[in-house]
Order: structure tokens, then sequence, then C-alpha cells
């Protein structure tokens, strides 16, 4: 029967706790929808940079990484991708050579990171040819083609089928140059691939830094939910001539933004639950003042103040029981909606792109992200519902009989 | 008869704004198993005072209630709820239902918290309400009944327990004549079948007709006790 009182209790004044539900209901959904849409910012980022710039992982001569020579090759990149190849985790690899040099055209020049590929293999690991803009991807029709990102591009002022002139030492220390024909244009958030890379065939690439089949740098993509550390660790353990590195050891920044961003979701998700921390104590403050008498009334009869301190807090726990799954089926239902359709944020894709973002967000939020709302959700509840559970039996029952 | 209630020089001093108010001043009374007694008197004279001190409700600046022989002055808070429940019933002048439980369960509940089989509860409290004439109205809420219908249900609520005695703050101040004389005569005919003990405070005439004991309090003191 207590079970009863503090049900209908809760539907004695419809009006406030509808408000109290509302309160929830629009607490929990910005929490899920800010989750899922900071997840995605956070999620887009890290895999457009995985997929385009660090890949999961990638294997180097042990001092590449300091010094970007293009004598440091790997010792034997065969047995490499072999093992690769074997492991289930891998899912995609691809070779490369590496060297910096100039990209020029007729009227520009600038600095740049060229990039020797296998088409076939680059498209499969960084899906390379689904940024082609304008043009083709490594049209086979045209001799040297070379791939640029759209930002250098204008820089160059060139277009598709325009020529520009790599040059940069070869493996003896001459300086070489080759004229290469704009095959397409690239269009991606990343800034690298838009401003600083240019993308030629590795055959092309390697017969003139004079390095045969040599190469630099292999990528390779893993499977969701793989561990690419431990992985990174593995192979250093194979393969202790050359040096594995996960992506976090690649680009620590987004390790750190990763971090920034979790920092900056848990304040978002104190400010809401303190927010609803309070609107669930004025609620219930008031409930409980409005009937000081009825639970005088209740002492009085014989209700120990453990019931009454129970009552209370079964009131604010049916309170959230309503509001926390209609909050979290808004919440749901945002994320699956916006999941599927994007939220489209071209009106600020310049300043987005600017920085490295995807224009168009795709909100999403794992299972269990919404079981730690929920869970969030009753501890705040539960802990808001103590003081005002406490208040009620601090009253002496003489006195709150006769209040007015 | 057996004395149910004994109080002994209790005493209740208020300091309100650290002028001190004796409301009960050096009280002695007994009450007799079976009694129907009225405490009458002026405003402020401590009716209301002496029946939270008989109910438990409120302890004694000094003196002592014994009830069946149990001294509850020196009770705790907890057990003197306990006490409370097995051996007190009230009424009170505003009926003081629980309004989001229906008549029936408004009696049930004081079974509830003495922990009483579902089946039992049920039974009592749907025959108690018929006692009372509320045999028409079991599953209304205290919203939807009159006054003097409220406080029928306030008196099957105190009777479910089946308390020693039922202590009632001015039960009919707030109904009307017909209801009055009916509620009177519904806890007289109790009185007098069922031997219940009932002690009330009053102004009311009528009630003072009706009782078989008269105790007249002035300024804390019992100033005249007479049986009828």
């Amino acid at each position: 029967m207590l079970t009863i009182i503090a049900w209908r209790n809760v539907w004695r004044n419809k009006g406030r706790s509808g408000v109290v539900i509302g309160a929830m209901v629009v607490g929990i959904w910005a929490l899920s929808f800010g989750s899922g849409f900071m997840q995605s910012f956070l999620i887009g980022y890290i895999e457009s940079a995985i997929r385009y710039e660090t890949s999961n992982g990638q294997i180097h001569h042990p001092s590449f990484m300091e010094d970007q020579d293009i004598k440091f090759t790997i010792g034997d990149p065969l047995k490499v991708v072999a093992y690769l190849k074997e492991q289930s985790a891998v899912r995609g690899i691809c070779a490369r050579s590496l060297v910096n040099g100039m990209i020029s055209s007729a009227r520009q020049a600038t600095g740049v990171r060229i990039v020797g590929v296998n088409p076939v293999e680059e498209a499969d690991v960084t899906h390379l040819d689904s940024l082609i803009a304008d043009g083709e991807y490594f049209s086979t029709v045209l001799s040297n083609p070379v791939l640029i990102g759209e930002k250098l591009a204008e820089k160059l002022k060139v277009k598709v089928k325009a020529k520009v002139v790599l040059t940069f030492q070869d493996a003896n220390g001459n300086i070489t140059a080759g004229r290469f024909r704009v095959a397409g244009i690239l269009h991606a958030a990343s800034l690298v691939i838009n401003e600083s890379s240019a993308y030629v065939r590795k055959d092309d690439l390697n017969r003139l830094l004079n390095i045969n089949a040599a190469i630099h740098e292999i990528a390779y993509i893993t499977n969701p939910g793989t561990d690419d550390q431990a992985l990174a660790d593995q192979l250093n353990k194979k393969f202790p001539n050359e040096k594995t590195s996960s992506w976090q050891e690649l680009s620590p920044a987004l390790v750190f933004m990763q971090q920034w961003m979790g920092a900056i979701l848990k304040v978002l998700i104190v400010v809401i639950m303190t927010a609803l921390a309070f609107g669930i104590v004025n609620t219930m403050l008031m409930a409980v003042l409005e009937r000081i008498r009825e639970l005088g009334v209740l002492m009085a009869l014989g209700m120990n103040r453990g019931r009454v301190f129970l009552m209370i807090m079964m009131e604010t726990i049916f309170l959230t029981t309503i509001g926390g799954p209609l909050g979290l089926i808004a919440g749901y239902a945002t994320i699956s909606y916006l999941g599927e359709k994007g939220i489209d944020l071209s009106s600020y894709s310049e300043g987005l792109e600017a920085i490295g973002y995807e224009s168009v967000l795709y909100p999403s939020l794992g299972t269990t992200d919404y079981i730690q709302i929920v869970v969030g959700v009753l501890i705040t509840a539960i802990l808001a519902s103590i003081y005002p559970a406490w208040k009620a039996i601090q009253y002496n029952p003489v006195e709150a009989i006769h209040t007015l | 008869m057996a004395t149910l209630i004994e109080a002994t020089g209790i005493s209740k001093v208020y300091h309100k704004t650290t002028v001190p108010v004796h409301a009960v001043n050096n009280m002695d009374l007994t009450i007799e198993e079976g009694e129907f007694t009225a405490i009458v008197g002026p405003s402020g004279c401590g009716k209301t005072t002496l029946l939270n001190i008989l109910g438990g409700l409120d302890y004694p600046s000094s003196g002592k209630v014994e009830i069946a022989g149990v001294d509850i002055t020196d009770m705790k808070d907890r057990d003197l709820i306990d006490f409370r429940l097995s051996n007190i019933g009230f009424v009170f002048q505003a009926y003081n239902l629980i309004p989001v439980l229906t008549a029936v369960e408004n009696v049930e509940f004081i079974m509830l918290l003495q922990k009483k089989g579902k089946k039992e509860r049920e039974v009592r409290a749907r025959e108690l309400l018929i006692q009372m004439s509320m045999g028409d109205k079991l599953d209304s809420r205290p919203g939807e009944l009159a006054g003097g219908q409220q406080q029928r249900v306030a008196v099957a609520r105190a009777l479910a327990s089946k308390p020693r005695f039922i202590l009632a703050d001015e039960p009919t101040a707030n109904l009307d004549s017909a209801s009055t004389e009916n509620l009177l005569n519904l806890m007289s005919q109790i009185n007098t079948e069922q031997h219940t003990t009932f002690v009330f405070s009053t102004h009311d005439q009528r009630v003072m007709d009706k009782a078989k004991r008269l105790v007249t309090l002035q300024d804390g003191a019992i100033i005249s006790d007479t049986r009828r």
C-alpha cells in the first residue's frame, strides 16, 4: 500500500509532476543528443584521420619517423605484408613510398609530401578514390598521373589535366624532377590531403627515386573493436627491425582530443544532472511542505519515520521511472533519425573543414552510453530525493498535525 | 473497571519567546476502561495538549503517564510509534484521512502498518465501514465525501487497529448538527456495545451531553470531574 500511496501522490498535482517529468525528458534527451553529437564530432574526426591519414597503424624503418630520408626503407616488406595478411584483425594493407619535395605549376610552387601508392591497395585502405571531386582516380590513359587536394590545386592555380612538376632528391642525392599531369582533384576534410599531399603511382615515384621496389611505409586498417595498440606491440615483437606505430602513437593529438572531448562530455553530464537534481529537490520539497499535516498524521497513526522516508523516495523514483524512459526514447529517436539523415552543418563547412571536420555529422550512441545515462539519472534522482525525504521525517507529529 | 490511563503530576511548559507557558500544570487524571469521557474547557485551557500527552504524541515536561500499566513517558520515539499503533486510536478535528486512498484503503492502512494479512484487512475494513453506515462509499476518496462521512471513516480507521482507547480531538467541530448527532450516536453505541474507551476534547455541548464523564479544565488544571 505504501507503493500505492506513493504512486497516487505523484499524480496529486499532475501539473507539477508533469513539469518534473518534462524536465527529466528534456534533460535526458539533451544528454543523449549532446553525447551523440559530441561523439559523432569526435568519432568523425578520428575516423577521418585514421581513414585518410594514419590508418590504424603504420610500419616504417625505425629511423624514418625521425628523419624522413628516402634511404630508410622497410627491410623485407613482402614478409611484413604476408604476416599482416594472416592477421584476422587486419582488413586492408597498402605499401607506400614517400618523399618530401616541391610541386610547381606554371604559376606557383610549394612544398609537398609526395606519396607513391598502389592505386588498388590505397583505395582499399584509405578510400582515396571516394574523395575525387574532379577528374579521375589515377586514370590509365595519362602517364605520370598525380592527385592533389582542392586547396593545393587552388594554390597552384591548376585544374584537371594541368601539368605540374614534382622535384625531390633521389636515392643518390641528386635533385630530380618529374613531369606529372593532374588526373584528379581530391575533396577532403583532412588538411594533410587537401593542402600538402600529392599522390602518384608508386612505380612512377620509385623509378624517379631510383629505389626499385623499396617502400617506406606499410599502412593497415583493422576491423572495428580491434585493440590497435596491442596489435602494434605484437608487430613490433614480430619485426624488431621495423617500427610499428598505432594511430595513437602516430597522432597523439587525436588521443588528446579524445580525452578532451571526454572531459567536456563529463562537464555536460554534471551540468545536466545538477539541473535535474535541483528540479527534483525543488519539486519534492514543495510536495513535502504541502503535506506537512498529512505526514504528521501518518506518523501519529503509527507510520514510522523509515516508511515515511521510503515513501518520499519512492515518489521520486516513480517520477524518474516515467521521465527516464521517455527521455531515453526521445533521445534514441532523435539520434537514430539524425544518425541516418545526418546533421548538415554545410553553412559552417568552410570553418569546419578548415580544422579538419566533415560538414555532415552523424550522431551515434552505443548501448553502454544509454545504460550509463539511465544509471546516472537514477542515481541523481535517488540522491536528489534524500534531502526532501530527510526533511519529511524531521517534523514532530504534533506540530505537523496542527500546521495549516 | 480497571484503570486504563493514569497520568500523575503531568505538566507541559512551552517556552514561547522565552516566556514560559504552562499548558498543563501538575495534573493527575485517571481514565477507566470503557469510559466515555469528555475533556472540556475554554480555548487555551490545555485540552489538546493533555490529549497529545495521553496519546503519546507529545512528552510531558514532568510527571508520568501509564497506559495499561506501561509508562510511556520514558519511551523512545520509535517505541512510542509502535505503542500508539497497537494501543491508541485517533480521531482528529479535520478528519485527516489520506486523500489519495479510498475509504476502505484508509481503514486498511492502519492494519497494514500492523502487518495484518490482506484478507483480514479487507474484511475488517469493510465491516467497520458498514458499521459506520458507509457501506456504499467504500471506494470513495475523502474528497468525494461530506465532512460527516469523512469523520465516520476516521472513526472506523481509529477502531481498525483494535486499540485500547480512542482519543478524539474536537471531532465534531467541523460537522453540522445532523452529522454530529449521527457520529455521537455511533460512538456511543460502540462504547456501550463493545466497551471501547473514548476520550474527547470538545467545546460542543452535544458531546458534553452524551459524555458519561466530564472533566473540566482551566489554565492547565482540572477544576471539576463529574461522572454521570
